[in-house]
């Protein structure tokens, strides 16, 4: 049968305030075990909370991030089970009454049009110790870190707007870079501090039923969560083919593997209201201040690079991901460069770059102004696309001035007619043979004498006045 | 006197502090409120060697007005119910003024009312409860039991008022100890509440009424109002209660402190077994019945939550007409220390716990119910937050009865 696939994500982000959620910790799970601990986040007899207004402030910024409205009055649950992780016996969450409901993000579908993706609700929780398990001689123990416990988080819970991995993945994309911008979380899936979870369910395309779902854990990679999902609704596919029925429980993404595994029916606690936690009551005038701090959004951004530099949606998207990246777009961009141009080559190379050598580009020499300089010099045919690149490296790593990697690099670009044409006849003279099979039809040889001239003129070579010569000599 | 009166003795309690409006006074607490380097075990072995790390807020405030902290007394595990009358013994042995007793569902009046003392729950939310090992937070708070009710006074003015380690007291103007109301005479109206009447056996009915008449005698007139829920109030504690208890219990695992059962194969089992030898029979049906309404029967607990919301609501409105309730401290045939099952716990606070639902001041004034020698005791409850005045008004009547100087 053909299947349609409803995809809901539950997203927790782990906030960067300074403090835990409760008490006053330090907000680092990272350092030596139970080093940042107190009577509070131990919950020892007699602790009471209380809410750390920062972590509150920096939800509501995420909050206001997604679009959502940000509830007059909420509260903290306690949500009950029993495990070594958890020192109370509950975690402190909002289950009754959440921060903030009702929120939006826009995505470009698969086929390019703009698709809103609702968002259900946005509560507060605060995390859990880790937990390690090692052995000790021949015995396995379990030993219990509570540096993470009590660390705030934000749980976004969207409606099942999405239909396909495409979808899930853009959301989160998107996300990401409208938290980011907040500068509530850093939002790495990597590090887990973004986890999120997919709840898919199947019905046959064109009937609206909402079915039993399987959720979807332990994805560390927005590519993962796409995968997952493909994989899943594939597994849940082969499923309802052979009539088996679909079980609500949890699977387990294995990113080296490829698949999911199940790992438990899916647990539900009771939730009961807490009485130590007061209710957080929000007036219209704190919001506004909240709001106020609240930079121009990534969504809003993408929109102005549209219009006012002429980029296309994609480009735009790509711009826009960072805002450090996006600022140093508009810089370049005002340098007096196509704009086009700028986005592709961060897109292509300095994104990419960075990318793989884990930097920001304040971590590394290049600023606006530099990168300005070397596409310029590109503009201008001073040098051509591949001493270019090799530009961008040393301008990532040395503080030298483009031109002056230029000129002592030779990377000046050869744009010179005679002498051009003069290792163009040499190279023809060595090739007669290829020379004859090029006039006989076969256009590919072309390719093979650009690169053989490159070759000769160790990149050098202005590939256009390169391209022009040797089609005037062949014909 | 018995050591065994005593889960920690102070053998050098601190100094009086000159001019501290405690100073001279001998204050004996409980070991489920935090006092710093003492055996804090809360009456559970789930508890067992504790040591607090840091005083209460309350045990701070009783230091700076200059009290002299004794010790701590023996109590029911984890404060539910009265399990002997030791700390009244502390006091009738004259080894102290004062003692604070939590009041989870009455205990501090029941246990005043048995020995002839005053006792006080003050309005839910009006002293901090950082450092109190509490078991049922919407209800439970700080009482205080004393043979005078100006040391009660004195005592709630020293311990009450805003905390910046407790964020759930709400945001309101607290009652003002430091000059409870002056009045030649009292007047006003005690209302006595039918239902209430009805659940009294003739011998209780006659001290009671005995009581009412000396009441009349000091200027109250006394007038019969109806609260057709009354028996609610027992229901809705023992659900709300009995949940809040469940999940405030539920850090006691025997990892970090407390009892811990000997090595088992796994954490749930050692939890199992840890909880299992740490609880006593009557909390663990308590603890049992709350995590079955968590997770068997949650629109139980809803419910009487929203019941609690309409009883609070009701009660509200009978102080339109009337001034202070006053009823019976407790029942005689419905001795708290003998009560073995939670539904016998229940009966004997039966008279006393609707103050801990509603949040309400309650003053227990002795020695006004009195029938062939034993005292019933009286309380008087008033609107939250009028704790000073329901103070003042009880030692009016305290002292135009006993004929004692006035105030």
């Amino acid at each position: 049968m053909n299947y349609e696939a409803v995809i809901g994500l539950e997203i927790h982000v782990q906030l960067n305030s300074a403090t835990k959620l409760f008490c006053d910790c330090r907000n680092r799970p990272g350092d030596q075990p139970n080093q940042n601990t107190c009577p509070i986040c131990l919950w020892f007899p007699g602790a009471l909370p209380k809410l750390s207004q920062e972590a509150l402030e920096k939800a509501t910024l995420a909050c206001l991030a997604l679009n959502c409205t940000v509830q007059p009055e909420s509260a903290f649950d306690q949500k009950v089970y029993y495990y070594p992780d958890l020192p109370k016996g509950f975690q402190l969450s909002q289950h009754h009454r959440p921060l903030a409901k009702n929120g939006w993000l826009d995505i470009l579908g698969e086929d390019k049009t703009v698709k809103r993706l609702r968002i259900h609700h946005i509560h507060m929780e605060e995390d859990v110790a880790r937990l390690v398990h090692e052995t000790e001689g021949r015995t396995p123990i379990s030993l219990v870190d509570f540096n993470r416990a009590g660390t705030p988080l934000i749980e976004i819970v969207t409606e099942p707007d999405m239909r396909t991995p495409y979808d899930a993945m853009e959301f989160v994309r998107s996300l990401r870079a409208q938290l980011r911008y907040t500068g509530s979380s850093d939002c790495s899936m990597e590090q887990g501090t973004l986890r999120v979870d997919a709840n898919i369910s199947l019905r046959p395309r064109g009937t609206d039923a909402l079915n039993t779902k399987v959720e979807v854990k332990n994805m560390n990679s927005i590519r993962n969560v796409a995968d997952a999902i493909a994989y899943e609704i594939k597994r849940q596919t082969e499923c309802l083919d052979r009539g088996e029925p679909i079980v609500l429980h949890t699977r387990l993404w294995d990113s080296e593997k490829n698949v999911t595994t199940a790992m438990r029916g899916k647990f539900f606690g009771p939730c009961i209201p807490d009485p130590s936690v007061p209710k957080i009551v929000v007036t219209d005038a704190w919001l506004q201040e909240i709001l106020g701090r609240l930079p121009e959004m990534p969504s809003q951004k993408a929109a102005r690079f549209l219009n006012e530099y002429g980029l296309t949606p994609d480009e735009a998207s790509n711009m826009i991901q960072e805002q450090d990246m996006s600022d140093f777009f508009e810089a370049v961009a005002n340098e007096n460069l196509p704009p086009r141009k700028v986005a592709s080559w961060m897109a292509t190379h300095l994104i990419p770059f960075l990318k793989d050598n884990n930097q920001t580009i304040k971590d590394t020499p290049l600023t606006p102004k530099r990168f300005a300089s070397l596409l310029f010099m590109l503009e201008t045919d001073v040098i051509n696309a591949n001493a270019a690149k090799e530009v961008l490296t040393k301008l990532l790593s040395s503080d030298q001035s483009p031109e002056e990697i230029v000129e002592k690099g030779r990377f000046r670009q050869v744009s010179d007619n005679a002498e051009l044409e003069a290792l163009i006849d040499r190279i023809l003279a060595d090739h007669l043979s290829d020379v004859e099979d090029f006039r006989n039809g076969n256009a590919k040889v072309m390719g093979f004498f650009m690169g053989l001239a490159m070759k000769a003129s160790q990149g050098t070579a202005n590939p256009k006045l390169l391209k022009e010569i040797l089609t005037k000599r062949l014909s | 006197m018995a050591p065994d009166i005593f889960t920690y003795k102070n053998v050098l309690p601190q100094k009086s502090t000159e001019g501290g409006v405690l100073a001279g006074k001998k204050v004996v607490i409980q070991p489920n409120m935090s006092a710093r380097g003492w055996l804090t075990n809360a009456g559970s072995l789930a508890l067992e060697g504790f040591i607090a790390l840091e005083d209460a807020t309350v045990i701070t405030r009783l230091r700076n007005a200059g009290a002299a902290l004794i010790g701590s007394t023996r109590m029911s595990e984890l404060g539910f119910g009265l399990s002997d009358d030791k700390r009244t013994r502390a006091l009738c042995g004259g080894e102290a003024d004062i003692a604070l007793i939590t009041d989870t569902m009455g205990e501090v009046r029941v246990a005043a009312a048995t020995s002839g003392f005053f006792g006080f729950k003050p309005s839910y939310g009006i002293i901090s409860r950082f450092g109190l090992i509490g078991l049922v937070p919407s209800m439970e708070c700080y009482g205080i039991m004393a043979k005078s009710p100006e040391d009660i006074i004195t005592t709630i003015g020293a311990i009450a008022g805003k905390d910046e380690n407790d964020f759930s007291m709400p945001d309101e103007k607290l009652p003002d100890f430091s000059m409870p109301e002056e009045s030649p005479k009292t007047t006003g109206v005690a209302g006595v509440i039918k239902e209430c009447l009805s659940t009294l056996d003739d011998t209780e009915l006659k001290a009671f009424e005995a009581g009412l008449e000396k009441i009349e005698e000091a200027g109250l007139t006394i007038q019969e109002v109806s609260l057709e829920n009354f028996r609610l109030f027992q229901t809705v504690h023992n659900v709300i209660g009995s949940v809040e208890a469940s999940s405030s219990a539920g850090k006691y695992d025997g990892v970090r402190y407390g009892h811990r059962a000997a090595p088992a194969k796994n954490w749930n089992e050692m939890y199992l077994s840890s909880r299992g030898e740490s609880f006593g029979l009557l909390m663990k049906t308590y603890l049992f019945q709350g995590a079955y309404l968590q997770f068997e029967n949650y629109p139980a607990f809803e419910n009487a939550c929203r019941i609690r919301r309409r009883l609070i609501r009701d009660t509200e409105k009978l102080f339109e007409h009337i001034d202070v309730l006053a009823l019976p401290t407790r029942r005689l045939h419905h001795d708290p220390v003998r009560a073995a099952t939670i539904g016998e716990t229940y009966d004997a606070f039966l008279l006393t716990l609707p103050a801990n639902v509603t949040g309400q001041p309650s003053l227990q004034i002795p020695s006004l119910c009195l029938n062939s020698g034993a005292d019933l005791g009286l309380q008087i409850i008033s609107p939250r937050l009028s704790d000073a005045r329901l103070l003042a008004t009880g030692m009016r009547i305290s002292s135009i009865i006993h004929g004692a100087k006035e105030t």
